[in-house]
């Protein structure tokens, strides 16, 4: 089951390269014409069915509504079409045929009088067709408004002093020759605000395109020679996440009105080195989950920046997300859960390879089953179905569907919680085996902090959408300067009964992240700031993530300095109190 | 005070008076579509009085059962309790006594916490209303005693303005509030014994931190024993005195904490020890037990483990283990304490030491053992 042993399959290359995503006022502009189009051509065939049930009148109307409906919904996708190819000539064409669309509209509005002698007739026909005028104009004028586009010029919406680090500014186009590293001013990276990017040890590089000219193309599952991700060279990170947030709305009432929103994740940076396991721990309702699924954009982001490789995730076109998602998959945590019962093997791992163009039945089988025994289960379970499976090996099927598509970067979101210890630790080898082979980066989320020690680089503990502290998993454990860090540290169960010892316990629960407690968010909880006799800074301030000793050490406390040996210890011995204080008070 | 196989009072008989249960050739069996299932087969263990025991193995070992066989919560059918189980507590046998009394028993003298507490708690009532409904049945006082006296465990458990809590349902508690609940409501009656089944496995750690600290409180202050389940080894070294391993429905190793978690003497434990990630074992690989838990229709006919132990010879292959003594009192069921086999158990210690102080470095070719 060596990587060599694997063939490769005849892999199917994604022709296009990628496009940017479009600015909103040619989504907008694109979005009335399909209005346009299926408005016009729903009233065609409310006018067939007329028709059909023999209404009087319709036979006369038919033929011109014909002759007027088809053309407008063929121009309307043309147009739609046509915004894809940013020259100057399509955006003549684009407007120019949205002008069509509402002359041809306007046409029809007036042909009506003559066509038709009921005069009530005449005006309703006519109040129908005000619409899809209306917003034909709006959509030229919105195509208008988004000109630049076609010129190719758009400028990345972020400007350099607002972000901190350099605009994507080069086009995502492939053709483009790369910039030059040399020439980006890695000064305005340095000096760049109040977000600074957390990379440990990295040079502060600047997220340069990741355009090389080379075109993405499923690579073989297993492939030593295979190149590495453009970022590895570069030493630069292959993921940037930077003020990341994601919101959700709470809907309530009887009109369903937007009542509250969930502050899942709220502000986060990090960046991922290529080779890289980074964790994210905290309590369930923190925002791992929310993070992990924002950061390969499974769920749209509310505001901030991620970067995989050089491409500013928000600005490709979504349908030229497709050879980017192959190389960001996802593990997740029910091994039960996450498999469709009624689907067997093949097709569940081999619906990802299909959504990648992959449509030669022979060769997807083939590459499941490659995957399968990468993970080790046996090639012939393609034909078997999820319940015959236990949940050491669903889990692994979990690991072999994203893998069968050969991604550089995994999001693992707990994919070791659900099972037993024996279990876990198979899995766990598995994940570092194939790490190695493959050369995979992981965001490795969890809440089990043995593990996480265990298993990777890096570490960002989460509190209530925010990260509370970062850095090596050395610095972590070894010198927490965060209170939760501490407690969590602490909270851990050590199978060991001579380390039997005194938690530090904290207070209550996590709040609800749809009403996040004022300045630091960890206050209602903070030992540290009981110990300090209540500073108001805790209450008024969110602290902001700094620099604490070495470099990559962040966190996100005011008073970092003031945790020692002897504070935790203080704390330790008096936590235990609360519970006794309880249990007195009877 | 746990015993071994060996030095047991006479079947039938009530066993000493420190001994608060004591649990005898439990067998329970589940009479299913597919054949049946041997959930528990043939399980001992005694508990003193104020005591507290663990019960370890993975998920299928038939923890759980043991416990509800022992409640009595169980519906037969599909369950099948063995003809000469026994489980003695405070001096009847639990399993041959009428319904009515046992429901007496439970709540009065045994309570029980389940893993998820959602589930158990009754969805239409506040949860003051839950405890003083059971204290009203159990103690016999009146609806406002009662009512008082459940605000008053809710405060014990630590809830926090427990007059607020106690008005309201279940669902509007987060899951660290309703295990207290769950704890409240358990001992609201002063039980003699208390059962937790995954107690905390459902829990964030900082929750699961604070219910082990307000169980320890609540142990030392009521002096009642505890019956601690879980799959969690951390758990187990942080609050009982002494454990039983169970694998495949049977007990595989019994011992003091100390005995089974730092010096174990069953392949099993030892496998499950070494497969614990700890920060000594970082950059290596975890030494990971191979294959799956047998399947309940097709258990190994001699050694259960026998399929995914490294430690294997002939004999366990032909000859069925049997509890033995492992020294110090700890019991393991494995050949390899059998006195011919002195060599291969000294090896198999030596590479547990092993394993323990570093885990397996990355070798050459990557095992990826899976299944095969
Ligand atoms: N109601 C039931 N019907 C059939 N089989 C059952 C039932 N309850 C439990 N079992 C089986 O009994 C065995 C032991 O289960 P359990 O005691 O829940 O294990 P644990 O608590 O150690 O996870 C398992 O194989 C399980 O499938
Ligand atoms: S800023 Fe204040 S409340 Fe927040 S973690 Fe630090 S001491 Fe605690
Ligand atoms: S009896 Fe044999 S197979 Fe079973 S645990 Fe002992 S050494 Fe392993
Ligand atoms: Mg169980």
């Amino acid at each position: 089951m060596t990587a060599a042993a694997t063939p490769s399959v005849a892999e199917p290359t994604v022709k296009r390269k990628l496009r940017r995503r479009p600015p909103a006022a040619i989504r907008n502009g694109r979005a009335l014409m399909i209005a346009i189009a299926g408005y016009v051509a729903a009233g065609l065939f409310i006018l067939l069915l007329g028709l059909v049930i023999g209404a009087r009148g319709v036979s006369g109307i038919i033929l011109p509504a014909l002759a007027v409906v088809v053309p407008i919904v063929v121009l309307c996708i043309l147009t739609v079409r046509l915004t894809r190819t940013r020259q100057v000539w399509a955006l003549a064409l684009v407007v120019g045929w949205a002008a069509v669309v509402a002359v041809a509209v306007g046409f029809l509005i007036a042909t009506m009088a003559s066509r038709q002698p009921d005069a009530n007739a005449t005006f309703f026909a006519q109040l129908l067709l005000t619409p899809p005028f209306f917003l034909a104009v709006a959509s030229a004028w919105h195509f208008l408004r988004g000109a630049r586009w076609f010129n190719g010029e758009w400028e990345h919406p972020l400007k350099a002093d607002e972000s901190g680090a350099r605009p994507i500014s080069a086009p995502l186009v492939v053709s483009a020759p790369p910039a030059p590293a040399d020439s980006v001013p890695s000064a305005a990276h340095a000096t760049a605000g109040t977000a600074p990017l957390a990379a440990a040890g990295a040079p502060a590089a600047p997220v340069a395109p990741g355009m090389d000219g080379h075109e993405p193309e499923i690579r073989p599952i297993v492939a030593p020679e295979v190149a590495a991700p453009a970022s590895a060279e570069a030493g630069r990170p292959l993921v940037s996440v930077q003020g990341l947030k994601k919101h959700f709305p709470i809907y309530g009432g009887v009109l369903r009105r937007q009542i509250g929103t969930v502050y899942a994740v709220d502000g986060v940076d990090f960046d991922i080195m290529p080779g890289e396991t980074f964790s994210l721990v905290g309590e369930s309702g923190c925002g791992k989950t929310t993070l992990g699924r924002t950061v390969i954009q499974l769920t749209p982001s509310t505001d901030g920046r991620v970067v995989f490789d050089g491409y500013e995730l928000a600005d490709v076109d979504p349908e030229d997300m497709r050879p980017l998602r192959r190389r960001m998959q996802i593990i997740f945590q029910d091994p039960f859960g996450s498999l469709n019962p009624r689907m067997p093997i093949s097709d569940i791992i081999g619906e990802g390879l299909l959504a990648q163009g992959l449509t030669d039945r022979q060769a997807r089988d083939k590459r499941t089953e490659d995957a399968l025994e990468l993970v080790g289960l046996r090639r012939e379970y393609t034909r078997r179905y999820p319940h015959e499976f236990s949940g050491g090996q669903r889990q692994r099927i979990g690991v072999a569907r994203a893998l069968a598509l050969g991604p550089d970067f995994i999001v693992a979101d707990e994919p070791v919680s659900a099972l037993d210890v024996s279990i876990q630790s198979q899995v766990l080898n598995l994940l570092l085996d194939l790490k190695r082979d493959l050369k995979l980066t992981y965001l490795f989320i969890s809440h089990n902090l043995s593990v996480v020690q265990y298993f990777s680089d890096r570490v960002a503990v989460m509190y209530l959408g925010k990260i509370a502290e970062i850095g090596t998993v050395d610095q972590l454990y070894a010198d927490p300067r965060h209170p939760y860090t501490v407690a969590l540290l602490s909270a851990i169960p050590e199978a060991d009964p001579r380390r039997r010892r005194k938690r530090l316990v904290l207070k209550g629960d996590v709040p609800s992240p749809a009403a996040p407690p004022s300045g630091c968010r960890f206050h209602t909880r903070c030992w540290l700031r009981e110990r300090l006799g209540n500073p108001e800074r805790c209450t008024t301030e969110d602290p902001a993530l700094r620099t604490f000793g070495e470099e990559g050490h962040r966190v996100a406390c005011h008073f970092a300095e003031d945790i020692s040996q002897t504070t935790v210890e203080q704390a330790t011995a008096e936590a235990p109190a609360v519970v006794a204080a309880a249990v007195e008070g009877e | 005070m746990t015993e071994t196989s060996t030095e047991r009072p006479v079947a039938g008989a009530p066993p000493r008076d420190d001994i608060l249960l004591d649990v005898r050739n439990l067998k329970t069996y589940f009479r299913v579509m597919d054949g049946v299932v041997p959930a528990v087969d043939g399980v001992n263990f005694s508990l003193g009085k104020g005591h507290t025991l663990g019960i370890v193995g993975e998920s299928g070992s038939g923890k759980s059962v043991t416990a509800l066989t022992v409640m009595r919560l169980l519906d037969i059918p599909p369950a099948e309790i063995g003809e000469d189980s026994e489980a003695w507590f405070d001096g009847r046998d639990l399993l041959k006594l009428p319904e009515s009394d046992m429901r007496r028993i439970r709540g009065n003298d045994i309570a029980m916490i389940f893993q998820e507490p959602l589930t158990s708690l009754n969805p239409v009532f506040t949860v003051g209303d839950q405890i003083a409904e059971q204290v009203e049945l159990h103690m016999k006082v009146k609806a406002r005693e009662a009512r008082d006296r459940a605000v008053e465990m809710l405060r014990l458990v630590g809830i926090p303005s427990p007059e607020r809590r106690a008005k309201q349902y279940p669902h509007e508690l987060s899951g660290g509030m309703r295990q207290r609940v769950m704890i409240g409501m358990a001992l609201s009656c002063e039980p003699k014994l208390l059962i937790a089944d995954e107690p905390t496995t459902a829990l964030d750690v900082t929750v699961q931190a604070q219910i082990l600290e307000l169980l320890k409180a609540i142990q030392e202050r009521t002096g009642a024993a505890l019956i601690l389940i879980t799959h969690d080894l951390g758990v187990v070294a942080e609050m009982v005195d002494n454990v039983i391993v169970m694998y495949a429905g049977q007990v595989v190793e019994q011992g003091t904490v100390d005995q089974v978690l730092l010096e174990p003497r069953m392949p099993y434990t030892m496998g499950l020890i070494e497969s614990i990630p700890t920060v000594e074992k970082r950059g290596g690989r975890l030494s990971a037990i191979s294959g799956v838990v047998p399947s309940p229709f097709h258990l190994p006919p001699h050694c259960r483990f026998e399929p995914r132990c490294p430690y294997r010879w002939e004999t366990c292959r032909t000859v069925t283990p049997e509890l033995y003594n492992a020294g110090d009192g700890r019991v393991a069921r494995c050949h390899l304490h059998l006195v011919e086999a002195t060599a291969r158990r000294e090896a198999a210690i030596a590479q547990h030491r092993q394993n323990m102080a570093m885990g397996r470095r990355f070798t050459g070719a990557p095992d990826r053992l899976g299944d095969r």
